[in-house]
């Protein structure tokens, strides 16, 4: 049986690379599978929505109507990758709301595989989240994205325990010309005829570590 | 045999969640493995028969003749278990027709199990109801039951109030129904099917239904709350059934 994988990208904390992790996610498995579903419940940041508005439609969790939108097309195993990219704002709410629909469970049950790709950062909010997460999701769900851009290589003990997914620093100057509403990671691959630049590797890099993420999650299969 | 266990749920306000209450010790009873049989006083319409209709008759329990079909076939019917919502304001109309014909004393003398579920308003005139309903307590188990379902609000009372009237009545205990996602509640409603069934996606004829993921999850979060209070108060000891063991809806 085929399980429809489904990422959520969240953090507890604004601007650590939440919206960058899901863009690049969401460009290599539509590069990969041609097709791809992001949501983006991130409406007080630097939103998804606006870098790939033709994969994306926003969502929201603060009430029921909301959430009954989101969760009952997350939860269907249809082949198409999911990508949630979760603000900080809707984080305790979007796991408060999960637990109680018992969403894991559901998911396992239907061939869904959700993976938390939690943001690190070195505060006590993220390691108090982590930890409620830690408690909440199996280990081979949870993963740990190390940005490198955040952290400067200071992981907290706590988080390297399980899976951990390493986004290297960027050039002040490269990581202004990805932010461009305009760029996109996979046109970038496409276009750029000198495979040695930074970029080109440092994307790269990214893509190998989500195509690695993938095979786990098929090698965990039943 | 089994003794014969006749619950009561009622109050004599309305609103204030009777149906509700005996939807879910329906669901109890059906999850554990309990044959029960209810009744609706809500004649002529009744809601419980629109939740639970294969096992819910709809009576007037002011007649004799329908006193008659509850109570005389207490020992006769397999279900063990009889649940009766009561209408509104009929709840101490009902406990005196049961003192009347003898019912109470059967209880009191242990030939049948007697459960009172009192749901309480968020009014002091619910503690009124608590002080008349007291006389009829001797020999059944009285639960007063806090029903916050519908968003009530308990603060109304003194809690020094509250307790003088609550300590009235020997071994009566309290329990709790949570509050459910509103919007949850309205689709059961509108589904017309027991939660039990809401939960597992089936509609009235077991058929594969397609109720929203999110809301079902909320209705077996609140159902499971439930019947953990049911589980407290040792409900099916009380109806000779034993502990409770894995059951449907649950898994």
């Amino acid at each position: 049986m085929h399980t429809t994988p489904v990422y959520i990208i969240c953090s507890p904390r604004p601007l650590v690379g939440k919206t960058l992790v899901a863009r690049q996610l969401s460009e290599f498995l539509l590069l990969k599978n041609g097709d791809v579903a992001a949501f983006d419940i991130n409406l007080k940041e630097p939103s998804l929505v606006e870098y790939l508005p033709a994969i994306t439609e926003t969502a929201e969790v603060d009430n029921t109507f909301g959430k009954m939108a989101l969760m009952d097309r997350v939860i269907v195993n249809d082949a198409v990758s999911k990508v949630i990219d979760l603000g900080f704002h809707a984080f305790d709410e979007f796991f408060a709301m999960s637990k109680e629909i018992g969403f894991m469970k559901e998911a396992a049950r239907r061939g869904v595989s959700p993976v938390i790709l939690f943001v690190a950062d070195n505060d006590r909010a993220s390691a108090r989240a982590y930890a409620a997460l830690d408690q909440q999701i199996p280990p081979t769900a949870l993963v740990v994205i190390d940005n490198e851009y955040v952290l400067r290589g200071e992981l907290a003990e706590a988080m390297g325990y399980g899976r951990i997914l390493r986004i290297g620093a960027l050039p002040s100057f490269l990581k202004t010309y990805i932010d461009r509403l305009t760029f996109s990671f996979t046109g970038y691959l496409r276009d750029e005829q000198d495979s040695s630049t930074e970029l080109h590797q440092w994307i790269r890099r990214n893509y190998l570590s989500f195509r690695e993420l993938e095979l786990s999650l098929i090698l965990q299969r039943p | 045999m089994a003794k014969p266990v006749v619950i009561v749920v009622g109050a004599d306000k309305g609103g204030v969640g009777k149906t509700t209450v005996s939807r879910t010790l329906l669901d109890y009873f059906n999850a554990n493995h309990v044959p029960t049989r209810a009744f609706d006083t809500e004649s002529p319409r009744g809601t419980l028969k629109r939740f639970h209709p294969d096992i819910t008759e709809i009576v007037d329990m002011t007649t004799t003749s329908d006193q008659m079909k509850i109570f005389d076939t207490l020992n006769a019917v397999s279900p063990s278990v009889t649940v009766i919502d009561v209408r509104a304001g009929l709840l101490s109309p009902s406990l005196a027709s049961l003192r009347d014909i003898g019912f109470l004393d059967a209880a009191k003398s242990g030939q049948i199990t007697f459960a009172v579920f009192h749901i309480l308003g968020p009014s002091i005139a619910s503690l009124d109801e608590i002080a008349e309903t007291a006389n009829f307590m001797q020999g059944a188990k009285y639960f007063l039951v806090k029903n916050f379902i519908n968003n009530t609000s308990f603060f109304e009372w003194d809690q020094a109030t509250y307790n003088s009237y609550f300590h009235r009545i020997k071994d009566a205990t309290e329990l709790t129904i949570p509050k459910l996602n509103e919007m949850a509640y309205e689709q059961v409603e509108v589904a017309s099917v027991p939660f039990l069934k809401f939960v597992a996606n089936k509609g009235p004829s077991d058929e594969t239904a397609n109720y929203s993921f999110v809301l079902r999850g909320y209705v077996r979060h609140w159902l499971s709350n439930v019947w953990t209070e049911f589980d407290r108060i040792k409900l099916t000891d009380l109806v000779g059934s034993g502990k409770p063991g894995a059951r449907m809806g649950e898994k």
